[in-house]
């Protein structure tokens, strides 16, 4: 049988992908135009008034500590990314290869974890480090005196939240592309007198880089919106962008300055993304040409 | 003579309870092609895993190179896979998929270089094929560069599993030959894995016919084919025929007698004796070549049959024949002829010499 090849032009495939489309059109692409037309406005009193000036976008562009607050939401969310793809690879790898009888059952927890509703398990967190909590408790069983660790309401406890709920994205897209690996590469690879890690380095990492980047990007656009995590565990006193448009939208009531700060967080992540893409392209090339 | 570079002694592998091979002992001498044969769950490609390194072994002796290999992993071993499916780095260009085994034995970069280029001369690669990845190569290719990837670093064993069994018959053909040719070029060891008993003739010095787990000849390609010492191996390369006969000994030798068979004198020369033979029951191998329809001369022994069915098969024509006394249909070979001489229901003289029949245990 032939596969025929499919482009988009294809009346077939258009009729296909027509109710996603849709979908996109009326609630992503209109929305996100509306949010656009928005951040051109001004309020007063509480009211938006329709003015199309740029008032709102000098507000975000003068004013450092919208700035500081992206800067750490962009912060934050890299370092979701690099953690995440760091403590998946381990899990993905030792999933494929080494517990193939469990792979299942692990499976299944993880499954199971990830759907457990989010804030029952970030309050599950809070009670593991709270000051008289799990945590404590056990350092304290140790010998280390009350309240040992106090971590919970500082951004690292935001961070231990955030890579816990998102770890889920990375080890199934890495798993899923791991997986898929012929198992002859590896004999051949051995067979040629690699190690275990050189062989991972060489065969392994290189063909789960499909799952590796689409997990990678998952956790770092879910990251840079990340709201429950830093305001449960996090304590407040470094807000990241989510908390903030939320206060701007619900507390100051100024649309259109959450509007552009909304505007501002999609285009940071959007620009970090191609410049990442960019570089690993780059690289890449670089690879192949040293080689 | 120099010590076997692969030294098997009775071993034994088990996959739980299920086991796998049975008392396997094999010793190939340096420089030597070997075929292990067999239909597909005889074992063979598990005894190839166990000289790789991929798979362990129950019980008996490995040696390769004289050293002992039980827990040595197959990074560490002298030997190269070339794979079924070949499995070439798809990430990888054809340059760094042979290069690879050198990289990882961090030779100078210069001295890869050099062995790269001489591995795209021996296998006759375009140079232009260096900078491209295996999907877009040919299947022909694709086996040349992974030939290429097993041999660049000169290992004194060559493992092929199955490599040539996923090709069509045009492309075997002369993939045949380049390894032959290969074989002859590097003096490397090859021990090729295949259930095609043509191929293994063609190109082993000796062949190892195996079948559920057990060895059950190992011998020259002619040993194989003209006296093998088991009825599967009789049957496993050709058509042949087997008949049952009775042996009695006296002090001229073993005699045997085959109803419709008449010879002068019915002894089997010493030569033609399996050695396996363990009872009086045995079996009358002869292959549909030897035997002669109407000859002018007569030879050792006769039969008396007529013909039932012909087929032309372009350099030979084959003959079924149905012979007074004997259960079995007859089958014979003669050269080609551009008219067939002979029709079916025709009766006809049937001769063979004993030097052409081998005796073999039922």
């Amino acid at each position: 049988m032939r596969i025929k090849n499919i482009t988009w032009t294809d009346p077939k495939l258009q009729i296909l992908t027509l109710p996603l489309l849709v979908v996109l059109f009326l609630f992503f692409l209109i929305p996100f135009a509306m949010t656009v037309m928005l951040s051109f406005q001004i309020t007063k009193y509480y009211q938006v008034v329709w003015s199309w000036d740029l008032t709102t976008w000098k507000d975000v562009f003068t004013h450092s500590y919208y700035w500081v607050i992206m800067a750490r939401t962009l912060k934050m969310a890299m370092i979701c990314v690099v953690l995440c793809v760091s403590l998946s690879l381990p899990v993905a790898y030792a999933l494929v290869n080494r517990i193939p009888s469990m792979e299942n059952h692990v499976k299944i927890l993880i499954v199971f974890a990830f759907l457990a509703d989010a804030i029952l398990k970030t309050f599950g967190w809070v009670l593991f480090f709270d000051r008289s909590g799990v945590l404590n408790g056990f350092l304290e069983m140790l010998g280390f005196g009350p309240a040992a660790s106090d971590i919970l309401f500082t951004p690292t406890a935001a961070i231990i939240g955030m890579v816990y709920n998102l770890l889920p994205y990375t080890i199934f897209t890495i798993y899923l592309s791991m997986a898929r690996i012929d198992r002859d590469l590896i004999a051949a690879a051995y067979d040629s007198g690699a190690s275990k890690f050189r062989t991972f380095w060489e065969i392994t990492l290189p063909l789960s880089k499909p799952g590796l980047l689409a997990g990678a990007v998952l956790v770092f656009v879910l990251g840079l919106g990340a709201f429950l995590e830093p305001k449960i565990m996090g304590g407040g006193t470094a807000p990241l962008a989510a908390e903030l448009i939320r206060q701007t939208f619900e507390t100051r009531v100024n649309w259109p300055l959450g509007a552009s700060l909304t505007i501002l967080v999609i285009g940071i992540g959007a620009l970090t993304l191609i410049f990442f893409g960019y570089l690993l392209i780059k690289l890449t090339k670089l690879q192949e040409n040293t080689t | 003579m120099t010590a076997p570079i692969i030294d098997v002694k009775s071993l034994d592998k088990f996959y739980q309870s299920y086991q796998a091979l049975y008392n396997i002992t094999l010793s190939v001498e340096v420089g030597e092609f070997i075929a292990l044969v067999g239909p597909s769950g005889c074992g063979k490609t598990s005894l190839l895993k166990i000289l790789a390194g991929f798979e362990d072994f129950n019980s008996g002796t490995l040696k390769l190179e004289g050293k002992d290999m039980r827990e040595v992993p197959p990074s560490e071993r002298p030997t190269r896979m070339v794979f079924q499916k070949l499995a070439l780095f798809p990430h990888k260009t054809v340059f760094d998929n042979i290069a690879f085994p050198l990289k990882i034995a961090k030779r100078p970069k210069i001295e890869i270089d050099k062995k790269v280029r001489q591995m795209l001369e021996l296998m006759h690669l375009k140079e232009e094929y260096l900078n491209r990845y295996p999907a877009q190569l040919s299947g022909g290719e694709q086996q040349r560069v992974a030939l290429a990837r097993s041999l660049v670093s000169s290992p004194s064993i060559l493992l092929l599993d199955e490599p040539l069994s996923a090709l069509d018959v045009k492309l075997k053909k002369s993939l045949q030959a380049e390894l032959k040719r290969l074989h002859r070029i590097v003096g490397t060891s090859f021990v090729h894995v295949t259930h095609d008993l043509e191929e293994a003739m063609m190109l082993a010095d000796r062949i190892c016919v195996m079948k559920d787990g057990h060895i059950l000849q190992i011998g020259a390609p002619n040993d194989i084919y003209y006296r093998p010492e088991h009825p599967f191996v009789a049957g496993f390369i050709g058509e042949t025929n087997l008949l049952p006969t009775k042996l009695t000994y006296d002090e001229n030798g073993a005699n045997f007698a085959t109803p419709g068979i008449n010879c002068n004198a019915p002894i089997v020369p010493a030569p033609q004796l399996a050695t396996s033979l363990d009872s009086n029951q045995a079996l009358l191998m002869i292959r549909p070549e030897l035997i002669s329809i109407n000859a002018n001369t007569t030879k050792d022994c006769q039969m008396k049959g007529e013909v039932t069915e012909f087929f032309v098969k372009g350099a030979t024509i084959q003959y079924r024949l149905r012979v007074l006394g004997l259960e079995n249909e007859i089958t014979v070979d003669t050269p080609s002829t551009a008219e067939v001489p002979i029709s079916v229901g025709q009766a006809v003289r049937l001769d063979f010499d004993l030097n052409d029949i081998f005796i073999l245990g039922a």
